[in-house]
C-alpha cells in the first residue's frame, strides 16, 4: 500500500438521484417554513409558582413536622395522584422536594411531611422554623413514583418514607383492593402518622405489619414480602438499603415487580471547590464542593441542555478548551474524554475552561 | 366490591434509563421464519441513531425557546431518553455489521438526511428560529408515530409466541414504553410554540409521508443485504397483510387510522397508550432493572 493510499480518506459513496432532488425540496420547504413562521402567534409564558401560605404545624414523631399549605391566590391546587411530590421554595430560596401526603380529592390544601435532617443541607431545618402564616411558593405536583393498576399491593415504608404511601393505601382501601402495608423504624417515637396506621390497623385486622428495628430488630427482605397478598406489586419507600434489599429480592414467588421513587441526581460527596471559565461569555462560575459543574452552569445559563444527571445519557458534553478534568461519565469514549466533558457529573483538578 | 378501572397518572417525571445489551449470538431475522416482519422491524436500528440523535440536537436548540418550567423539565427528560433509543438502536446496527449485514450505502443515506438536509442549514436570526420550529413540528408528528408503534410492541404477544429473540422484544419494549410515557412532550413543545392546526397537519403529512419512503428503502435494504436471504426474497407489498394477520408487525389499515387520529383537531397524545401499561413494563424490563441495578451501585 503506498502511503499516498494510507492518508486517503474514502470517498463518501455516491447519493442517488432521489436524495439530490431531496435536497433541493428541502430548500424550498425551508422558504414554506420560513413564510409560515411569520404567522405565528406569540408564545405565552406560562407561569408554575403556586404562591403558598402555611396554614398549619404538626408534629407528626421525633423530627418529624407536618405541614399543611393553602394557596394565597386561588380557591384550589393544581389536581395529583397517589405517589406525587412537590417543590418546596423556602423563603430562604432553597428548594427541597417532599411527597404529598393527603387526601388527592380535597384541593383546597396540600400536605406534606418533613423530618428533620441535621446537616442535610439546611432546607429541612428551615423548614422546621416554618411558622402558622409564613409564605412560600410550590412547583408541581409532578409524578415520579406512579401508582397503577395492579391485582394486589405491598406498601412497604420506612420512617418518613410513608409520606407517598398513605395515599396509596388509602386508595387501595376505597377501591377495594387486596393489599398488605410493613411499616419499618427505628422506634415507634421517630415513625410519623402512626395514629393513622394504627386505625388502618384495627379497621383492616391482618393487613398492617408495624415493625420498629428496637423492638423487631432490623428488618431483612423476606421477612417483608412474606407479607404480601398473592400476585402482589410492590411499592416500597424508605432508606436505600431497604429499597436495595427488597429489589434484590423481586420478583419472588408472592411479588412480581418492585415501585419505587426514581431520582435523577445523586448528592454530591466530598467535591473540591473550582472555577470554570466560560470562554465565550468571558464570564466565571463558582463550582462549590457539594454541587455539579451542571448546577453552577445553570445559574449561568438557564437553558443549558442536560438529561439523566448521572453521567450516561451524552446530553450535557461540552468542549473543554483547558483544565485537568476528573471524568466520571460513562458516556464518552477515551478519545472523545481528550476534549470533552460530562458536565452533569464530572468535576476538575483546578480552573477549567469550557466552550461555552 | 372493585371499582372500575384505576385512574390513568396524567403525567410521569421521564428519566433516562441506563440500558444495555449482550447482543452476541442475535440471528439477523431474530423472528424465526418471518425474513420480512424481521428486517422490517430492523430498519429502526438503522434509521434511529441518527434520527433520535437529531431529536436530542433539535430539542436542545429548543431549550432557550420554551417559556414554562414545566414543560422544560419534561423536554430535558425527552432528550436523554432518545438519546439512549438511538444508542441502544446503535448498538444492534454495529452487531449487524460486525456480522455481515453490510448497510453501510443506507446508513449514509440516513446521516445525509439528518445530518444535512435537516441540520440548522446555516441560517441564522428569524429564519434559523422558524426552521427549528418546524422541525420541532416534524418531531410532533414522528413521536405520534412512535407511541403508536410503542403501544403495539408492548401489546403484541404474537411476537413472543413466534419465538422472537427475548433480548429484542425487551430493547423494543422497553423503548415502546418510553415513547409511550413521553408521548405527549414534543406535541406540547409544539402547541406551546406555536399550535396552529395548518401547520401541524402538513408537518405530519411531511414527516410521516417522508419516513415512510425511508422505511421502505430501509426494509429493501436489509433484505438485500442479508447473506442468508436470496435474490427472489424481497418484500413485498402483500407480505404485511400476511404478518398482519399474524400479529408480528401492525398493518395498513392500523397506519391509516393512527394518521386519521393525529389529524384529527381535537387530537391529544394522551388518547394513544396507556401510561399504566409502560410503566408497568418498565418496572419488569430485565435490562431497565439491570440497569438500577448498576446506578445504585
Ligand atoms: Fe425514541
Ligand atoms: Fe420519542
Amino acid at each position: 500500500m503506498s502511503p499516498a493510499e494510507l492518508v486517503a480518506v474514502p470517498d463518501e459513496p455516491a447519493l442517488g438521484l432521489a436524495f439530490r432532488a431531496t435536497a433541493r425540496l428541502v430548500a424550498v420547504y425551508e422558504r414554506i417554513s420560513a413564510v409560515s413562521g411569520r404567522f405565528r402567534p406569540e408564545v405565552v409564558a406560562v407561569d408554575r409558582d403556586l404562591p403558598a401560605v402555611v396554614h398549619s404545624v404538626r408534629r407528626e414523631a421525633d423530627g418529624v413536622v407536618g405541614l399543611e399549605l393553602r394557596p394565597r391566590d386561588r380557591e384550589h391546587f393544581p389536581a395529583w395522584e397517589p405517589g406525587c411530590h412537590l417543590d418546596l421554595v423556602l423563603p430562604s430560596g432553597a428548594m427541597r422536594q417532599y411527597s404529598l401526603t393527603g387526601d388527592p380529592a380535597d384541593l383546597t390544601s396540600y400536605r406534606i411531611a418533613v423530618r428533620r435532617i441535621p446537616g442535610g443541607g439546611g432546607g429541612s431545618i428551615e423548614a422546621h422554623g416554618l411558622a402558622v402564616g409564613d409564605a412560600v411558593v410550590l412547583r408541581g405536583p409532578r409524578n415520579a413514583f406512579p401508582f397503577i393498576e395492579a391485582p394486589g399491593y405491598l406498601f412497604v415504608a420506612g420512617g418518613i418514607g410513608i409520606t407517598p404511601i398513605l395515599p396509596m393505601i388509602r386508595e387501595a382501601v376505597a377501591r377495594g383492593d387486596d393489599w398488605a402495608f410493613v411499616y419499618t423504624g427505628r422506634s415507634v417515637t421517630t415513625m410519623p402518622f402512626l395514629a393513622e396506621v394504627e386505625r388502618l390497623a384495627t379497621e383492616h385486622p391482618g393487613r398492617v405489619y408495624l415493625r420498629p428495628d428496637d423492638l423487631c430488630g432490623l428488618p431483612n427482605a423476606e421477612d417483608i414480602l412474606a407479607a404480601a397478598p398473592p400476585a402482589a406489586t410492590v411499592y416500597a419507600c424508605g432508606p436505600p438499603a431497604m429499597v436495595d434489599a427488597i429489589r434484590a429480592a423481586v420478583p419472588s414467588e408472592r411479588v412480581g415487580s418492585l415501585h419505587h421513587e426514581r431520582f435523577s441526581a445523586l448528592p454530591v460527596r466530598g467535591g473540591e471547590p473550582f472555577t470554570v471559565r466560560l470562554h465565550r461569555s468571558g464570564r466565571t462560575v463558582e463550582v462549590a464542593g457539594d454541587e455539579t459543574v451542571l448546577t453552577a452552569l445553570r445559574r449561568e445559563i438557564p437553558a443549558i441542555a442536560y438529561s439523566c444527571q448521572q453521567g450516561f445519557c451524552g446530553t450535557c458534553p461540552v468542549e473543554v478548551l483547558a483544565g485537568t478534568p476528573i471524568h466520571r461519565d460513562r458516556c464518552l469514549t477515551d478519545q472523545q474524554r481528550e476534549h470533552r466533558l460530562a458536565v452533569c457529573v464530572s468535576r476538575a483538578e483546578d480552573e477549567l475552561v469550557l466552550d461555552l | 366490591m372493585k371499582t372500575p378501572k384505576r385512574q390513568e397518572p396524567a403525567k410521569v417525571v421521564l428519566q433516562a434509563r441506563d440500558v444495555s445489551w449482550d447482543w452476541s449470538g442475535l440471528p439477523l431475522r431474530w423472528i424465526p421464519g418471518e425474513p420480512f416482519a424481521s428486517h422490517l422491524i430492523n430498519v429502526m436500528h438503522l434509521l434511529l441513531p441518527e434520527g433520535e440523535r437529531w431529536f436530542v440536537k433539535v430539542f436542545s436548540e429548543a431549550l432557550p425557546l420554551i417559556k414554562d418550567d414545566q414543560l422544560r423539565e419534561e423536554v430535558i427528560g425527552f432528550i436523554g431518553q432518545e438519546g439512549m433509543h438511538a444508542s441502544a438502536h446503535q448498538g444492534v446496527q454495529d452487531y449487524f455489521s460486525a456480522h455481515d449485514l453490510d448497510t453501510s450505502t443506507y446508513v449514509h443515506e440516513i446521516e445525509h438526511v439528518f445530518g444535512r438536509l435537516l441540520d440548522d442549514r446555516g441560517l441564522s436570526g428569524r429564519r434559523a428560529e422558524e426552521w427549528l420550529i418546524e422541525r420541532l413540528a416534524l418531531v410532533a408528528g414522528i413521536e405520534h408515530l412512535t407511541a403508536f408503534l410503542g403501544n403495539w410492541v408492548l401489546n403484541s404477544p404474537a411476537l413472543d409466541a413466534a419465538g422472537a429473540d427475548a433480548r429484542m422484544l425487551d430493547l423494543l419494549r422497553w423503548h415502546g414504553a418510553e415513547e409511550v410515557e413521553h408521548r405527549a412532550v414534543a406535541y406540547d413543545v409544539y402547541m406551546h410554540l406555536d399550535g396552529r392546526y395548518s401547520r401541524r397537519v402538513r408537518t405530519y403529512l411531511v414527516a410521516v409521508g417522508y419516513l415512510g419512503w425511508l422505511w421502505i428503502r430501509g426494509v429493501r435494504a436489509l433484505m438485500k443485504a442479508d447473506p442468508g436471504l436470496g435474490k427472489k426474497d424481497k418484500p413485498r407489498w402483500r407480505d404485511l397483510f400476511r404478518t398482519k394477520r399474524r400479529g408480528t408487525t401492525p398493518g395498513y389499515w392500523d397506519l391509516i387510522s393512527m394518521s386519521w387520529r393525529y389529524l384529527r383537531p381535537g387530537y391529544h397524545p394522551s388518547h394513544e397508550g396507556s401510561t399504566s401499561q409502560a410503566v408497568a413494563y418498565l418496572a419488569t424490563s430485565p435490562a431497565a432493572l439491570a440497569a438500577e441495578q448498576h446506578g445504585e451501585a
